[in-house]
């Protein structure tokens, strides 16, 4: 017994544990396959293989999408999920192989895909009423006569947050729109711009902290923010900021025309531009000095991509080309 | 004689303590890490990866881990758990929309086994802005109480712009690990 394995075979109890190693060990090799053909490179460098691919995951959420439509009264929270992952998993593919796709293939693909967004938004608001948090105010048409009762009646079990409601100031569900704003004196303040279309925001003078989300195709022309600055969901929009630290998330489409004392950083976005701070007010040039943001930093070009952790430029943002920048906004 | 209890020798020779800083992106980890270094704190961009800052605290060595908090590279907190003593989890008391993300990825890494014997401290940062809720209402939000019994844990106010309530919560943090960790003293 204290000498060799091939006595084992006597042994039940050494037995049992060689059988048990063995599993083990082939357990082991079948999940280093697995891994194996899961860690293949994504990018595989041929626009034709690409657009195989892009095409049938494409053709596969439309389908689900009409299926879902038609199918009388499903559990929609689990497709809609799916299908929402398979865009996103679309997204990321094209993310990763455009650095060698034709402009056109990316410019095409994104359209496809910004297209299947929108049909999975109009379907959800088709099929389930909406449940999760958001501002009362934002632009509900069709769904409000059946969801409105239910969601008064009786909140989202969520039972903390009735402290959300006092809500902090800003411009809330506005489309085609003016909205105007002046921060005098000491104010240490936030500011939230959320759910706008088509709006033109001026907000001048200093503040802390501005909150963007859900903006589309708006202009947004800001004075000094001396603290942070966090933008969530914008689509063809345009903005002039200044801010110690900018943070830009599910962008797609934008012009940012920044100050900025750090670097900036972009996550899930792409098509972003990027070009220097362009704005005037009578004043602005005492605004910037007192926030710490007049001397130009050279920041908005040294943009992190989180999701692009590579030496390569990333392909979701550039520099603005100097012919297509604007010119010095007065507002 | 186990791993552990060596590794406790070896920590209790040198008194130091690991401390981990997460929280959502934008809540103020890396400045104040930074403010309470007595660093500047004017330029600091989000944290891509980590920053480790050792840091002599009383009689204690401090290794702080601030580890980036946007949302694709918070999968990887996950690296940093190991050996943690303290926790400091860090809340954006001005950012109303996001608490429910911010709920959801405490109550994560609290089921988180390794970190099950860490103190945690949260940090309510951002109370110099005047909407920000206050820590009474941040832990009634992230409903601390619930917690499981056996957690050490405190809520403290602070914003880190102005250095208030830094040292009250890192005070309470490093006291409490020591009772825990160097009970001969």
């Amino acid at each position: 017994m204290n000498d060799h394995t091939d006595e084992n075979s006597t042994d039940p109890t050494t037995q049992r544990k060689h059988a048990a190693m063995i599993d083990r060990l082939s357990n082991l090799h079948q999940a280093r396959l697995s891994t194996k053909t899961n860690s293949k490179d994504p990018t595989f460098e041929s626009t034709q293989s690409f657009l195989t691919l892009f095409t049938n995951s494409k053709q596969s959420i439309e389908s689900s999408l009409t299926q879902i439509q038609q199918t009388p009264n499903p559990d929609p929270n689990s497709d809609l999920e799916k299908i929402s992952n398979s865009i996103s998993d679309l997204e990321k593919l094209v993310a990763e192989n455009s650095y060698f796709l034709p402009p056109y293939e990316v410019r095409s693909s994104l359209k496809t895909i910004s297209d299947l967004k929108q049909t999975l938004d109009s379907v959800t608001s088709k099929v389930k009423p909406r449940k999760k948090f958001s501002f009362k105010n934002k632009p509900a048409k069709k769904p409000e006569s059946e969801s409105k009762p239910e969601s008064e009646s009786k909140p989202e079990p969520e039972s903390q947050s009735n402290y959300k409601i006092t809500d902090s100031p800003g411009f809330r569900g506005k489309e085609n729109a003016i909205l105007t704003k002046e921060f005098t004196g000491l104010e240490i303040r936030e500011f939230v711009l959320s759910d706008l279309t088509n709006c033109e925001v001026k907000l001048k003078g200093c503040f802390r902290t501005l909150f963007i989300n859900r903006v589309q195709n708006c202009k947004i022309y800001v004075g000094p923010v001396s603290g942070s600055i966090l933008i969530e969901e914008v689509e063809g929009c345009l903005f002039v900021l200044a801010s110690h630290q900018i943070r830009i998330h599910d962008a797609k489409g934008c012009d940012f025309y920044l100050q900025c004392r750090s670097r900036p950083i972009i996550e899930r976005s792409f098509g972003v531009r990027f070009g220097p701070y362009r704005l005037y007010y009578d004043g602005i040039e005492t605004d910037l000095k007192e926030s710490n943001l007049y001397d130009d930093t050279g920041n908005w070009a040294n943009v992190d991509d989180f999701q692009w952790l590579r030496a390569v430029q990333s392909p979701n943002w550039s520099i603005l080309p100097e012919n297509e920048r604007i010119d010095t906004i007065k507002i | 004689m186990g791993l552990l209890s060596i590794i406790r020798k070896i920590k209790r020779k040198e008194k130091e303590m690991r401390i981990l800083m997460v929280g959502l992106d934008n809540s103020g980890k890396t400045t104040i890490v930074l403010k309470i270094n007595g660093e500047d704190t004017s330029v600091i961009s989000p944290t891509l990866g980590f920053n480790i800052k050792t840091m002599t605290y009383d009689k204690y060595t401090l290794n702080i881990w601030d580890v980036g908090g946007q949302k694709t590279i918070r999968s990887y907190w996950r690296n940093y758990f190991e050996q943690t003593d303290g926790l400091v989890w860090v809340v954006d008391s001005s950012d109303l929309r996001r608490l429910d993300d911010c709920k959801f990825e405490l109550d994560n890494l609290l089921k988180e086994e390794r970190l099950s014997g860490a103190s945690l401290l949260v940090f309510a940062n951002k109370q110099d802005i005047q909407g920000a809720l206050s820590p009474n209402e941040i832990a009634k939000v992230l409903n601390l109480d619930a917690m499981d019994k056996t957690r050490h844990w405190r809520i403290v106010g602070c914003s880190a712009y102005t250095g208030e309530g830094l040292l009250e919560g890192f005070d309470w943090l490093v006291q409490d690990i020591a009772s825990r960790i160097y009970v001969l003293d």
